[in-house]
């Protein structure tokens, strides 16, 4: 059966390592993107099952990456999960609409809650 | 290539109900959240060379927002007192920068070297508050240029200024033209929490007070394929008296 793949977007390189070492060992494929403009090409190219999206990215910010998936009627559907250090001022229901799934707090989240939160993305 | 100086604003540096102490409190909340994330990884990860890797990625994080709290402790002292400024020789700074960062860049891969350096007066300063300017931009390059590239400390003597310029030059991709005038609007003042990615300008907005407290400026460059972040010094003339 083939992995399901997973894009990472994330700045700090070295939490995109953690997000990556911890998806792999839940079996899924998956690839990082450092900044949105980046992002929109490999999500191009890969078609990912499911992003994972920090939102305050360097350049383009996760809003106007997810605007600009919203455009596209094949990358609109794909499931996002977002984790930020600014959850507590993000309501799921105001970004609902723009694919996100979930939102995690970085602050208070749980190795097991990132795997958790794609799984039930995917689902 | 744009070039900004930067001058920090007298006073209501802080905008929009941003407080400093919420800035301080944003600014060292990303560390802090790294940190956590990567002790509760070491704690599931049983492989041996992923655990060395988090276990140095913790300790340059530590040492990061300890950096970060010396400078904040150090910037309050600055608003109060004078610091002593003496003849120094920039390139035993900059010597004693990459010496500190060393271990920083190599755990992410890179490599911070001392590049262009031609034949230089003294300068008067304050080594420590120099070396915590050069810190912060030597910091900063690591998350804004290209994820493989070296970063390089150059220094230059601008003769007609009768200053000494040291540069931290980062290559990579060069930010968007948008992305430059925010930053060139904003260095020298803390940013509202939103106004950029994991920094809130705090970095920039202090060494903009140590380079005041010594009669010195800083100041960014855009070039085609990266930036720079400068300081720039008086010359001594101490040694010309002599």
């Amino acid at each position: 059966m083939t992995a399901q793949r997973v894009v990472v977007i994330e700045d700090d390189q070295w939490l995109a390592e953690h997000y990556l070492r911890l998806l792999r060992r839940a079996g899924y494929e998956t690839y990082h993107a450092p900044h949105a403009l980046l992002a929109i090409d490999m999500i191009d190219d890969v078609r990912p099952h499911a992003i994972l999206l920090d939102v305050l990215l360097t350049g383009m910010t996760a809003l106007a990456l997810l605007h600009e998936l919203q455009s596209h009627d094949d990358l609109a559907t794909i499931p996002v999960v977002l984790a930020t250090n600014l959850a507590d001022q993000i309501e799921l229901d105001d970004v609902a609409g723009y694919g996100v799934k979930r939102v995690l707090d970085k602050a208070t989240m749980y190795p097991d809650d990132v795997v958790a939160a794609i799984r039930g993305a995917l689902a | 290539m744009e070039q900004a100086g930067i001058r920090r604003q007298k006073g209501g540096a802080f905008l929009g109900g941003v407080t400093p102490l919420s800035v301080a409190a944003h600014e060292l909340k990303s560390p802090l959240v790294l940190l956590r994330q990567l002790s509760l990884d070491l704690e599931m990860t049983s492989d041996e060379h992923d655990r060395a890797r988090i276990i140095e990625q913790m300790v340059q994080v530590s040492e990061k927002a300890l950096r970060l709290t010396g400078d904040i402790t150090r910037s309050e002292a600055v608003q109060r007192s004078l610091f002593e400024c003496t003849p120094l020789n920039p390139l035993s700074v900059c010597d004693d920068v990459t010496s500190e960062l060393a271990r920083l860049y190599q755990a992410h891969g890179r490599a911070l070297r001392i590049g262009r350096i031609r034949q230089l007066p003294p300068v008067v300063a304050n080594r420590d508050l120099l070396r915590r300017i050069l810190l912060n931009f030597a910091d900063n390059a690591l998350h804004y240029g290209d994820v493989d590239g070296v970063v390089e400390l150059q220094a230059q003597l601008l003769r007609e200024r009768g200053r000494v310029r040291i540069a931290v030059r980062d290559y990579g991709p060069g930010l968007p033209l948008g992305s430059w005038r925010n930053l060139k609007n904003s260095l020298g003042q803390a940013q509202p929490v939103h106004a950029r990615p994991q920094s809130s300008g705090l970095g920039l907005y202090i060494s903009a007070q140590f380079a005041d407290a010594m009669n010195a400026r800083i100041g960014a460059i855009r070039h085609r394929d990266g930036a720079s972040f400068y300081v720039e010094l008086p010359v001594s003339h101490q040694m010309s008296l002599l």
